[in-house]
């Protein structure tokens, strides 16, 4: 059959139209659009049984309980646990976004061993029995050598047990140098060792104050337990109890606050003196406590009169003097006052002169360990193991000094990172060739970042234990992986702040997503294998069965109710707790010159005009847990835009330095520089600068790595003369156009 | 090599320059084309459009294309329903382009939704309530409506014609026009009211919102009323353009001045309702809300009350009374200034509607939210204007669109 | 079945949020981004493309320093009920993708419906939708976490809070399984009221004199946002400063706050 034109055109129409009328346009139709809704890569989380476990978080010292929703083997959710006397059923921000720690990219998969310079990034994947084995064979060589001090520890681990496994890793194997990370609560420690002579943790009775002065403490930005202060907050709220802050930027605190006093940075202390001085003067304090319970009134009265009236604390502080009476008045004439002080979220422990100044409002009011004020608790303790005989090599390394030169601090267990990490970069003394670092990430959150890496760059062999990779397991040798706080059991004393005494039970939540063992179980196998009095030392099977050793009968009994409160637990009483020592309003064997000296921030104002201040935000993750994607995501536009960190600034100290929102600049101080971009905000006191810590990590994963910068690699780091702590709480600074 | 699909009588430019042309318009069609997949295959983040604005360019380029498609069924209303006949030496234009401008706006919806696979079920699981809904059906219908008035013409190419089934289909097809004429501005006045509708109904925007008729706002009116008024300037600035490329005279001035004096009274009734419009908006329903005018045009320079002036005066006012006037219309410079200066007017009326909408803050503590687009989005909306030159210049070409041109352009050889 | 319907109580969720105790801390976004299986991006600071069903205003008086205030805004999905349950949104989605639940005033939104037009986000003076402009991504393993009683979305679809609606699915199976006629106030609440640290965030059934929302709506300081575009939202704030209150609305110069 011959197809000529008319009859191609007729066929290719009729079948044209036979298709459209047939049924196969709307099947295809049909189909496309199923397939719309079911796309291969958008995922279809898998239906299960479901069940909840109790735990307790220990991201931070809060202590709180969380109750982790399961889908058969798979955690979906963390949520606040109901009856956990700490959190109640509410959780933070952080908290909430553990999940994404558990199953994250940033989380070390196993042991690694690093294969090209420091830092590279360039890892070989080993095997543990080989891990276990160098380490060891490290160790043994040099304690064989003579020189176990110089062997040193770096544990930010909130384990009771495991901080006291660490301590006897050091007796055993013979080094002075095992490293802590203090916070506020050591310097609050510290501060009643000196001025009531009593060892105990100092907590908080927020639930019965009845008026609250904060010098700078962020009380509603992650301090002590963030979800109780939280909750507490509500309940000053909905009872009129007032809330004082004292801080020159309209921080969250500050804004939920009743009042909020800004004032120059590092005056706090002159503004907590002229307060001492108008409720002394005006004799607003209680006599009853004063006269039976303390000493040195008399000296430190004519100490504040001399120095410290409300017109010279008006010029230091920046608060006119008639605030400054009125607030004293105000605080002494409540019921139930509470002055608290550690900036931001207490990481850092601060000045001593900060604490002592604050005690000293508490002790003039006689609000020290009563109902709604400052209690001295004693949490419960572990049971004591057998105690560690060390051999000749150990006592021959403990017999030399602390790097970090902390000494004689009974009954403190005191650590100084910050001055081991100088002593390190210094050479001074004796060097450290190896360092075991634990749940703590020092490139990151120590001050004078270029410092702590100069330092490390000394130390020839650093093993990580982190189960991330993070700034400092980065900059490793070896990383050990430790499983996160969801798969393994832990014990956990106190929590931060909170004035009963309480003892939970991290329990796992799910097993193991990855390759990972229990730094405590390594420190047992370690031990084991560097053999004699080190394997004795550390007798048990597994860390575990260390666990059961401290805490006795008590370990069965957390496994199943995860945490114990002693909620009838009542603090002694002013007459008890100073019936021998009484409370000193100026420490014993401190000039009070010298008690109440602030510290100055470093830099000259000249070539600095401003002022950097590092601040802390629930929503920045700041220490040796990296900012998880979901608060990375909750952060506001206006604290990091791109890649780019914005720092704050008064309108009108950004206008004389020709400088307008979202502008780029370089932020310099005497350790360093930055790029930053411009934020202006009518809530930070004009001449002073504030950027977040949590920002400018160099290593994590893409949610996080090279976002902002680290404000603490442009802090440098200050010691105070009374308690060697890391006391800066700021820096000079200048902004130039970039 | 193609003459013998050229019409009789008149004379077209060589194969070679055509396909020269047809490469250079081409080129830009494929780089529209190339965005059109990227925005399909990865979706519509290769858009500079954001949470708070939803709606951006293409909405606005649907919007204007469609107002401006206006001249079809306002022409096919003129000739077939109210007699004029001397509309027919520049309906076949009208029709082309309405048709261009509708299949565009299939395109650009096609395009901007995020699901377009899905798109199908604003007709399968429709919302009477919505006004897209009743866009979706009406634009739909006379789009048909469009290809059935489109299809005639194709086959009076002078090779089709010659088969005598399309030739008396075409034939029977133009006997019956009225009906599809009448059918189309019914279609038309509805959907063209809706897309006013569109914005006129979202209550939660004040700037947009307004009161109404039944269930419609007064944008419904003022959009059918506007894109009546300026479809047909529309159709005679491209006939106009259409003239100078080609170099010759296609439409008799007296059709041109016909269609320019019906387009300027209808002008001028519109901006008149507009102003009262404008007027009742800023001094009774935004004030309501609790918005003063002032606030809808501040903050930033672009959106200022400039461009309130531009629509309403420069877009509207002048060009009315210029079309009105005998001498002003009888006059190609002034009659072309006018049709330009009506042609931005009603595109900055949709502009208005669409992208100012969305970009002024309701909530006090909002900001104003500003927008450019990206290359993709302005490459998808550059592609219906490559791909309506592209058919004008065949259909030119190969069909009689121009009743008057031989005898216009008589043949000198 | 309009019968059927009328003999069952008619319910109407919603929220009062109490400003003077948000500290902003955001644990509200994040328990709902956990809760809904909501995605990240390695850069979430574009916040006109970022997804937070709950999303956390910063309000400030205006003030410069030091009489500046700043208060905390969270904004979940108004679930307007409109008039007659014609909210902004829900009236004009061609699809009937979304829709306004007359026995318990929640706004629906079915992902698989919804062909992405956004018009409905259009509608909404809240910027309570939110456009999925990309593929959701969770890096590998991430994906163990997702919570199988929310479908993750897929590119291209509109999304919004929900109320949890899941949550009250599912304690309807419990109460039914129970035996019980009435879920109770504690059977349901959404993840960002039982997550809110400073309990600032109370949910229950509006209609229901029993719940606490019941009388925290009707307190003096109590508002809702843009009442006066009759919206008709269902979740209520309290603050007890001026400011805050008239910021929640748009009003003339010379007019005062009011209802």
């Amino acid at each position: 059959m011959k197809i000529d034109r008319r009859c191609f055109l007729s066929l290719a129409i009729g079948a044209g139209a036979g298709i459209a009328l047939s049924p196969l346009p709307w099947k295809l139709t049909d189909d496309l659009a199923i397939w719309t809704q079911n796309w291969q890569w958008t995922p279809v989380p898998k239906r299960g049984a479901a069940k909840t476990v109790n735990s307790v978080c220990t991201l931070c010292p809060g202590g709180c309980g969380i109750s982790v929703r399961k889908i058969d083997d798979r955690a979906v959710k963390i949520e606040g646990m109901e009856t956990h006397p700490v959190n109640r059923g509410g959780i933070c921000t952080l908290g909430l976004c553990g999940l994404q720690l558990l199953y994250g990219p940033t989380r070390v998969k196993g042991p690694l061993k690093r294969v090209a310079d420091r830092g590279k990034g360039q890892w070989m994947p080993i095997t543990w029995d080989q891990a276990i084995r160098e380490v060891t064979e490290k160790l043994s060589a040099i304690r064989k050598s003579g020189r176990p001090q110089s062997v040193a520890t770096m544990s930010g681990a909130s384990s009771a047990t495991l901080d006291a496994l660490l301590d006897r890793f050091g007796q055993a194997y013979g080094t002075p140098n095992t490293i802590r990370f203090p916070s506020v609560d050591d310097a609050y420690h510290l501060s009643v060792s000196l001025m009531s002579g009593g060892k105990a943790r100092v907590a908080f009775d927020f639930e019965h104050a009845g008026y609250v002065l904060s010098f700078g403490a962020g009380l509603l930005d992650g301090w002590g337990s963030p979800v109780r202060m939280f909750k507490a907050n509500a309940l000053w709220k909905q009872s009129g109890v007032k809330l004082v802050q004292v801080e020159p930027r309209l921080s969250r605190t500050a804004a939920k606050a009743d009042t909020w006093i800004s004032i120059v940075p590092g005056s706090e202390t002159a503004l907590a003196l002229a307060m001492a001085h108008v409720i002394i003067s005006e004799s607003l304090y209680q006599a009853e406590f004063v006269e039976s319970c303390s000493e040195g009134m008399e000296g430190f009265k004519e100490f504040v009169a001399a120095k410290y009236t409300p017109d010279i604390a008006a010029k230091m502080t920046g608060v006119d003097a008639a605030t400054i009476t009125m607030l004293a008045r105000e605080f002494a004439k409540s019921k139930r006052p509470i002055a608290v002080c550690g900036r931001g979220q207490g990481t850092i422990p601060g000045s001593m002169d900060m604490f002592m100044a604050t005690q000293v409002l508490n002790a003039l009011v006689g609000n020290l360990n009563q109902p709604g004020g400052v209690w001295f608790v004693t949490d419960q303790t572990m049971q004591e193991w057998p105690e560690v005989e060390p051999d000749a090599a150990a006592k021959a390394g403990l017999a030399y000094p602390r790097l970090d030169g902390a000494k004689g601090m009974v009954p403190l267990k005191r650590s100084l990172p910050n001055q081991f990490v100088q002593a390190v970069a210094s050479g001074k003394d004796y060097p450290i060739e190896a360092l075991l670092v634990i749940e703590s990430n020092p490139l990151y959150t120590l001050n004078d970042t270029a410092l702590v890496k100069q330092a490390f760059s000394k130390i020839p062999f650093i093993v990580s234990f982190s189960s991330f990779m993070d700034d400092t397991a980065a900059y490793a040798d070896m990383i050990l992986p430790n499983p996160v706080y969801l798969e393994r059991m832990e014990d956990v004393i106190g929590a931060s702040g909170f004035p009963y005494p309480t003892i939970g039970l991290s329990q796992p939540v799910v097993k193991p997503q990855c390759n990972t063992r229990h730094v405590g179980d390594v420190l047992i196998q370690l031990a084991k294998g560097l053999g004699d009095t080190m394997a004795r030392a550390f007798a048990w099977k597994d860390f575990s069965a260390c666990l059961e050793a401290s805490l006795g009968d008590r370990f069965k009994t957390l496994k199943k109710s995860v945490f114990q409160v002693d909620k009838s637990y009542q603090p002694p009483a002013p007459n008890e707790i100073f019936a021998s020592e009484r409370f000193s309003f100026i420490p014993r064997g401190i000039q009070a010159d010298v008690a109440f000296k602030p510290i100055a921030a470093e830099g000259d104002t000249g070539g600095y005009p401003l002022m950097l201040m590092a601040y802390d935000t629930m929503r920045l993750s700041n220490g040796y847990i990296g900012n998880p994607p979901f608060l990375t995501k909750i952060l506001e536009d206006t604290v990091l835009k791109n890649q780019d960190c914005l720092i704050e600034i008064n309108p009108k100290s950004a206008k004389a330095a020709g400088l307008d929102e979202g502008d780029r600049a370089e932020i310099q101080t005497p350790k360093g520089k930055a790029l930053v971009r411009i934020h202006l905000d009518d809530g930070i006191m004009p001449g002073i600068v504030a950027i977040p810590r949590g920002l400018g990590h160099e290593a994590y994963d893409v949610y996080l790595a090279g976002k902002g910068i680290n404000v603490n690699s442009l802090v440098g780091s200050l010691s105070d003369p009374i308690s060697g702590f890391e006391a800066a709480w700021g820096i000079r600074a200048k902004l130039s156009k970039a | 090599m193609d003459s013998a699909l050229i019409p009789n009588g008149v004379r077209r430019c060589a194969f070679g320059k055509f396909l020269l042309g047809l490469a250079i318009v081409g080129a830009v069609l494929l780089w529209g084309v190339y965005a059109m997949l990227l925005c399909w295959f990865k979706g519509l983040n290769q858009t500079n459009m954001n949470d708070n604005y939803g709606f951006a360019l293409w909405i606005w380029a649907d919007l204007a294309v469609i107002a401006l498609g206006g001249g079809a069924f306002f022409s096919g209303f003129l000739k077939y329903l109210v007699g004029k006949d001397e509309l027919k030496h520049i309906i076949n234009y009208a029709v082309l382009i309405g048709f261009i401008c509708y299949s565009s706006a299939l395109l650009i919806l096609a395009i901007d939704v995020g699901q377009p696979l899905r798109s199908w079920f604003i007709f399968w699981h429709a919302n009477v309530h919505s006004m897209l809904t009743e866009v979706a059906f009406c634009l739909s219908c006379y789009f048909g409506v469009l290809t059935i008035e489109f299809i005639p013409l194709i086959l009076e190419n002078r090779q089709i014609n010659k088969v005598s089934f399309f030739h008396h289909l075409a034939h029977n097809m133009h006997e019956i026009m009225a009906v599809f004429a009448a059918t189309g501005a019914f279609l038309s006045f509805f959907h063209q009211g809706s897309l006013g509708g569109v914005a006129g109904v979202l209550f939660g925007r004040p700037f947009a919102y307004r009161e109404g008729l039944f269930i419609w706002p007064w944008t419904f009116f003022l959009f059918t009323w506007s894109a009546a008024a300026y479809g047909p300037c529309f159709t005679l600035l491209i006939t106009k353009i259409t003239e100078s490329i080609t170099g010759k005279k296609l439409v008799k001035d007296n059709v041109v001045e016909l269609l320019a004096k019906i387009s300027g009274w209808m002008m001028g009734t519109y901006i008149v309702a507009k102003i009262i419009d404008t007027i009742y908006w800023a001094s009774v329903t935004a004030p309501s809300k609790g918005f003063q005018i002032s606030q809808f045009y501040a903050n930033n320079s672009f959106y200022g009350m400039w461009i309130l002036i531009a629509e309403i005066l420069f877009g509207g006012v002048i060009p009315a009374l210029i079309l009105i006037m005998p001498s002003g219309r009888k006059n190609p410079k002034a009659r072309l200034l006018a049709i330009v200066l009506a042609v931005i007017g009603v595109c900055i009326n949709r502009w208005v509607m669409v992208l100012q909408t969305m970009a002024i803050p309701v909530m006090s503590f909002d900001k104003w939210a500003l927008y450019y687009p990206s290359w993709q989005e302005v490459a998808t909306t550059v592609l219906p204007v490559a791909y309506g030159t592209i058919l004008i210049m065949i259909c030119y070409r190969y069909l009689p669109i121009f009743p008057q041109e031989a005898e216009l352009n008589p043949a000198v050889d | 079945m309009k019968n059927e319907q009328s003999h069952e109580t008619t319910k109407k969720f919603g929220m009062v949020i109490n400003l003077d105790l948000c500290t902003g801390c955001g644990s509200c976004m994040v328990a709902c981004m956990a809760e809904n299986n909501v995605p990240f991006k390695p850069d979430e600071t574009d916040k006109l493309k970022s997804i937070t069903w709950m999303r956390v205003y910063r309000l400030t008086n205006g003030k410069s320093f030091p009489e500046t205030d700043i208060c905390y805004l969270p904004r979940p999905c108004q679930h307007c009920e409109g008039h007659g349950g014609h909210s902004p949104c829900v009236s004009v989605c061609p699809a009937t993708a979304t829709d306004y639940d007359s026995q318990t005033g929640i706004v629906s939104q079915i992902y698989t419906r919804c062909f992405g037009c956004r018009y409905c986000m259009a509608a909404c003076p809240y910027h309570a939708r939110y456009f999925n402009w990309f593929d959701p991504v969770w890096p590998d393993g991430m994906e163990k976490y997702l919570n199988p009683n929310v479908s993750p979305r897929m590119r291209g679809v509109v999304e919004k809070c929900s109320f949890c609606y899941h949550r009250y699915q599912a304690a309807k199976d419990r109460a039914y399984v129970e035996g019980q006629r009435e879920i109770e106030e504690g059977d349901y609440q959404t993840a960002c009221t039982q997550a809110c640290p400073a309990g600032a965030i109370t949910f229950g059934d509006l209609n229901n004199p029993e719940h606490a929302v019941y009388k925290l709506k009707q307190d003096a300081n109590a508002f809702r946002l843009l009442e006066r575009l009759g919206t008709n939202p269902k979740v209520y704030y309290i603050s007890s400063k001026e400011w805050v209150r008239r910021a929640a609305d748009n009003y003339l110069p010379n007019e005062k706050t009011g209802k």
